[in-house]
């Protein structure tokens, strides 16, 4: 019996040894961009340029919290995609470094920090995604602006994220405060009170709530949206008139980075034409950022959006004052 | 005068146990080695944790602590959290209690499908579960609108909450009852009848009574696990019923507030910990022993007929809830759409396979190495505490306990700070994810270990050691074997807690070291419902065949007989 013990202690420090044993010289990405894009995107970067890359998936909370636990090591040379504004909060939490990119001059301001802490490389507005089967039993039309959301058929209907814990949820609640001024805007989030089903804690919630006719409505960024149509679930996009906010996720490197000449490289290549179609040859319903990139089918195109000069280094310094009143006053307020 | 005595006391006590030690050198590098293990891997992590809540800015202050408690929504959520704990625990230990109780005690058909039932919702793929809760009593739900033709039942808050909690930790209660009861026998039951008592005073006065150490250990674990845990409250408490564990996340991951986050941990285990204190003080009082090396053999005859029929049918429906659980997960992997477009495809599959592979042979490899560890540390602690007399004995109870009540997030980013540096780099390897697994989950085979020892008479072993047994060939022939039931529960909870946790290992997968529960987790997170539901599917099936495997292994090794437990 002990001979059969130290066999399988032996066999586990096998395959540990098996598994440490892995290549090490790489770029290395924390990755916000889901799995299966960030694969398809990364790919084409190394095809353009040969360099290779090691990716983690990572959502934007968990990748800031463990870039900050590993500040005095770090393990990664990149953080790529998640909102610019939580790229705002990394530049101020000193965990990251600037580059500005040769190419990041074709991109508008609102997509670079001007001292090249951060580069946007594709943009989502957020939209209103409507269950068509769910709401043709209630009788009711997509709703096509904020205050249509007011209405009482939509009582218990709408999911959103929370401000509290998701940037989209934030990222909705700064918009609005920039469209409608802050004490407006705090008004018109109690009164939407009633119609909220539940505050999500996850940014893409939304959406598969509404796929599945939990909810009527999911408000969140739009390509989660054209994923689940693609899939064959019944939703109907609309955007309400009064404009919305969207948001441009972008790369920093990180201080300290093992790597940083692979990392500036993949800043440069991600912004040139080239990069930017591949954003939309890899089917990630994104759009680009720069205006000579190819656009996606099945996309509006960015004008007939209504979004509004959204911004992000405004909503990142505010956040805590904001998400702080949200929940004394909004939350407080439910039920 | 008095207190100096005691002092003396404690003294004299203690330097006798170090003699002892010192003469039982096997003894002492056991307990020396298990308190380093538990110093680097437990209280490392959580004091530098501690010590980030303490110092969020560089000098010690108790700013964070006091912000906290002044703030309604945080008291709220305590509130919520310890309603949700209790209610949890007394429902799962209730519905874990009827199962192990109607298996092992009645003479019922289907027992193999009713004993399947009542283990497989201890794999709950996170997500995932929540979705296939929410399509079964949600809003379009199966259940309630198809069946029931309820309109708009609201599925978040407490009411869903409680629903998915008791679903998925009542099995914990089982495994850890079904081994008590087992060992119990029906000889007792049946000597009290014999003496006259009916059948439900055999039960209140005999069997409830004995599991009591039992009903007790199972209700400490579910409450600690239910409020440590986030998965659930995540997606069905919502924003209208908060709870701190669901806290603790939002404030690291969403307002990037590590200190602050810390410092909610540590408010969470208040009452972790003063649940643990008070279970310990109130069963260590009792102590039963039913294992004596006497014959067990009994007829089975404590329930009657009638009874018997209830019991199967209370079984039998949750059973069905937890086929159709299953069911759902299942047609969501072979529809185009979830949901909402059932028509058959394998698209799911085919998917999965291409993209997740590599993340398939990661988790294989670190739950199949963190496991066994985990069953065997476990049980080598539950020995040590309730069967030696050593220094430290109730500390290291305590801290092998400890990050059982921690959230897994706290967990993950104590090693990620604790790791990260020289000498004890681990960041990046599967080390990491494999220590963080061992020591997360052995509190439930110490504790179904240490129920199980309770109940087996000190004087077996002595007998060995009398015939000349050294220490640890009595453990090892006398002792072990006595507990392979509870090790078995112990290695099985590890090993699917490795398989499914995600809280705690989304800070530690690496470039070179994914898990498919984060697989699903980015699945769904873009919208791939049925690819997430495939994952899931296939976690479930590698888990099955696991505990085939396990079961058969340790049926090998120690000739237990398992016709009985798992049929």
């Amino acid at each position: 019996m002990k001979t059969r013990w130290m066999l399988c202690g032996l066999l586990a420090i096998g395959l540990l040894v098996a598994g440490t044993a892995r290549a090490q010289d790489s770029l290395v990405v924390y990755s916000s961009v889901d799995e299966e894009n960030a694969k398809k995107l990364l790919d084409a970067f190394t095809q353009a340029t040969g360099v290779k890359v090691r990716f983690t998936f990572l959502s934007s909370g968990p990748a800031v919290a463990r870039i900050e636990a590993e500040k005095n090591n770090p393990q990664a040379d990149i953080w790529y995609g998640a909102p610019s504004e939580n790229h705002v909060v990394l530049k101020e939490k000193g965990l990251s470094q600037p580059y500005v990119s040769p190419n990041a001059k074709d991109l508008a301001g609102k997509f670079k920090d001007p001292e090249g802490y951060w580069t946007s490389f594709y943009m989502n507005p957020l939209g209103f995604a409507s269950n068509a089967n769910t709401l043709k039993q209630k009788g009711v039309e997509p709703p096509t602006s904020w205050a249509d959301l007011l209405k009482p058929e939509f009582k218990a209907q709408v999911q959103t994220p929370s401000p509290q814990t998701s940037g989209t949820g934030y990222n909705m609640v700064a918009a609005l405060v920039m469209i409608m001024g802050e004490d407006k805007a705090f008004d018109y989030l109690k009164k939407l009170n009633p119609s909220i089903q539940t505050y999500t804690q996850s940014g893409t919630a939304p959406s598969k709530a509404a796929a599945i006719g939990q909810a009527g409505v999911g408000i969140q960024f739009t390509p989660a949206f054209l994923q689940l149509i693609e899939e064959g679930y019944p939703l109907k996009i609309t955007f309400p008139k009064e404009g919305v906010g969207f948001e441009a996720p972008a790369i920093s490197i990180l201080k300290g980075a093992p790597h940083p000449d692979l990392a500036k490289k993949l800043v440069d290549w991600s912004i040139t034409i080239p990069g930017q179609n591949a954003i939309t040859d890899a089917k990630t319903y994104f759009f680009p950022v720069h205006s000579k990139a190819r656009l996606a089918k099945g996309l509006p195109s960015f004008d007939e959006v209504p979004a509004i000069n959204y911004d992000a280094a405004w909503a990142g310094k505010e956040k805590k004052r904001l998400v702080d009143r949200w929940i004394n006053e909004v939350l407080r307020a439910q039920k | 005068m008095v207190t100096r005595g005691r002092l003396t006391g404690w003294w004299s006590r203690t330097a006798y146990d170090l003699r002892r030690l010192w003469e039982e050198p096997v003894l002492g590098v056991a307990v020396a080695g298990i308190f380093g293990l538990l110093l680097v891997f437990i209280l490392y992590p959580l004091a530098r944790v501690l010590t980030v809540s303490l110092f969020p800015e560089g000098a010690l202050t108790l700013k964070l602590y006091r912000e906290f408690l002044a703030s309604w929504f945080i008291r709220q959520a305590f509130v919520n959290s310890v309603v949700m704990g209790v209610l949890t625990a007394v429902g799962g230990t209730a519905v874990g209690f009827l199962f192990a109780f109607t298996l092992t005690r009645t003479d019922i058909p289907g027992k193999g499908f009713l004993t399947l039932s009542a283990i497989l919702p201890v794999i709950s793929p996170p997500f995932v579960s929540a979705l296939s809760i929410i399509l079964l009593f949600g809003n379009n739900g199966l259940i309630t609108r198809q069946l029931l033709g309820l309109q708009d039942f609201a599925i978040y808050g407490l009411r869903g909450l409680l629903l998915s909690q008791v679903f998925t930790f009542f099995p914990v209660a089982y495994l850890t009852l079904r081994g008590i009861l087992e060992s119990l026998g029906g000889t007792l039951e049946d000597a009290a009848m014999n003496l006259g008592a009916t059948r439900w005073k055999a039960f209140r006065r005999v069997t409830l009574p004995l599991c009591l150490p039992g009903l007790a250990s199972a209700f400490l674990v579910l409450f600690i696990e239910s409020i440590a845990d986030f998965g659930n409250p995540l997606i069905l408490g919502g924003s209208g019923f908060p709870v701190l564990s669901v806290q603790v996340y939002l404030q690291v991951t969403g307002m990037y507030d590590l200190p602050g986050g810390a410092a909610l941990a540590v408010i969470l285990l208040v009452p972790s910990v003063t649940t643990f204190l008070v279970q310990r003080y109130w069963v260590a009082r009792k102590r039963y022993v039913t294992v004596t090396g006497k014959p067990t053999r009994a007829v089975i005859r404590a329930v009657s007929p009638g009874m018997q029929w209830t019991l199967f049918a209370a079984c039998g429906a949750v059973a069905l809830f937890v086929l159709l659980f299953y069911a759902t997960i299942v047609v969501g992997a072979f529809s185009r759409a979830w949901g909402a477009d059932h028509s058959l495809t394998l698209r799911n599959f085919g998917y999965v396979f291409a993209v997740g592979a590599q993340a398939i042979k990661d988790t294989l490899i670190i739950a199949v190495t963190s496991s066994p560890l985990a069953g065997l540390l476990g049980m080598a602690i539950a020995f040590l505490v309730s069967r030696r007399r050593f220094p430290g004995r109730q500390a290291m109870e305590f801290i092998s306990i400890l990050n059982f009540a921690v959230p897994g997030t706290v967990i993950g980013i104590g090693y990620i700070l604790a790791f990260n540096q020289r000498p004890l780099l681990l960041t990046g390897t599967a080390l990491i994810l494999i220590t963080n697994f061992l020591f997360r989950y052995i509190p439930v085979g110490i504790q179904s270990g240490m129920a199980g020892l309770r109940q087996i008479d000190p004087s077996i072993e002595e007998a060995a050691t009398n015939l000349g047994a050294s220490s640890h060939v009595t453990f090892r022939r006398i002792t072990l074997p006595l507990l392979v039931p509870a090790f078995f529960s112990g290695l099985v909870f590890s090993f699917v807690r490795a398989m499914t946790a995600i809280s705690a290992a989304i800070f530690l997968v690496s470039a070179d070291w994914n898990l498919m529960t984060v697989q699903i987790l980015s699945q769904t997170e873009a919208g791939r419902l049925g690819a997430a539901a495939a994952f899931s599917v296939l976690l479930i099936l590698i888990i099955l065949l696991a505990i085939g495997v396990i079961r058969l292994i340790l049926g090998q090794l120690f000739e237990y007989r398992y016709e009985a437990a798992f049929g």
